[in-house]
């Protein structure tokens, strides 16, 4: 039950700064614990993924990032989720980002291989994670903690940062 | 004593950016034993090997290129390294100019 449940909410963008999420922590230590098979988990019957597999809605994983991107003003496509990345690089770019207080949303790819390869070929980049500022590809994790370093990045963001308030 | 007869991908890398960006600069860590538990790491044979690395680059070629350009520049050049299990770069990639090479300035 907190498998299936877990897995909704992943494959779900993750929206940050997200309600209860010490709650959920609970559910990702679970995923943590369960997939030691990333990417794919064989484990997940069938049943489970047509609902949430997001090239079941009708439109092309192009699609899905272009809206992504046009949409989320500071998107992310990383290893893991926002509260729990799965690699060093991801996480260093979430900390990063979450200096800024703006709204950060992700899609983990190790969840789904189909929408990595869209997203390089989107992007024209080999690695991630991957960060979209106004729908700008602005680069990986060395390119937002550089510009982090030199006052670029608060420039950029300055215009989100400033619709929370 | 483990011999390679491989030419190892550190060295590959190496040969590759020298020769295409004239690098006045080149330095490249082989950091793979740090990522080694990192998840899509696992099951791959022998453990984490020569996937993570760490690359700096002073070149005039990145004169006039933004950041995003450069590390393209650098990962075009190793695109058959990353088709053959190099799995990320940490790329620090300046000019002569920002790095203050090249006119007396070195340090060390």
């Amino acid at each position: 039950m907190a498998r299936s449940l877990a897995h909704t909410i992943y494959k779900r963008i993750a929206a940050l700064p997200s309600a209860g999420s010490s709650a959920s922590g609970s559910f990702y230590q679970g995923i943590l614990r369960f997939s030691t098979t990333v990417p794919s988990d064989p484990d997940t019957h069938e049943d489970f993924r047509p609902t949430s597999k997001i090239e079941n809605s009708g439109v092309s994983l192009k699609e899905i990032v272009e809206q992504d991107v046009k949409e989320n003003p500071v998107m992310i496509y990383m290893k893991g989720v926002p509260d729990l990345p799965r690699c060093g690089f991801s996480a260093l770019a979430v900390r990063v980002l979450n200096e800024y207080n703006v709204p950060l949303s992700a899609r983990n790819i190790l969840e789904d291989p189909e929408l990595k390869t869209a997203v390089k070929s989107f992007s024209h980049w080999p690695t991630f994670p991957q960060i979209f500022i106004n729908g700008e590809f602005v680069g990986g994790s060395d390119i937002i903690l550089n510009m982090h370093q030199t006052g670029e990045l608060k420039e950029k963001l300055k215009e989100i940062a400033e619709k929370q308030k | 004593m483990a011999s390679r007869t491989l030419i190892s991908r550190a060295t590959r890398i190496k040969t590759k950016l020298e020769t295409a960006l004239q690098a006045a600069v080149l330095e490249i860590e082989d950091v793979s034993y740090q990522h080694a538990g990192h998840a899509a790491m696992r099951g791959i044979e022998g453990g984490a090997n020569e996937t993570h690395f760490n690359v700096r680059i002073v070149s005039s070629k990145f004169e006039g290129q933004n950041l995003v350009k450069r590390h393209r520049m650098v990962y075009d050049l190793l695109s058959d390294e990353l088709q053959s299990g190099l799995h990320a770069l940490s790329i620090t990639a300046k000019t002569p100019k920002e790095a203050g090479v090249g006119v007396g300035t070195e340090k060390e």
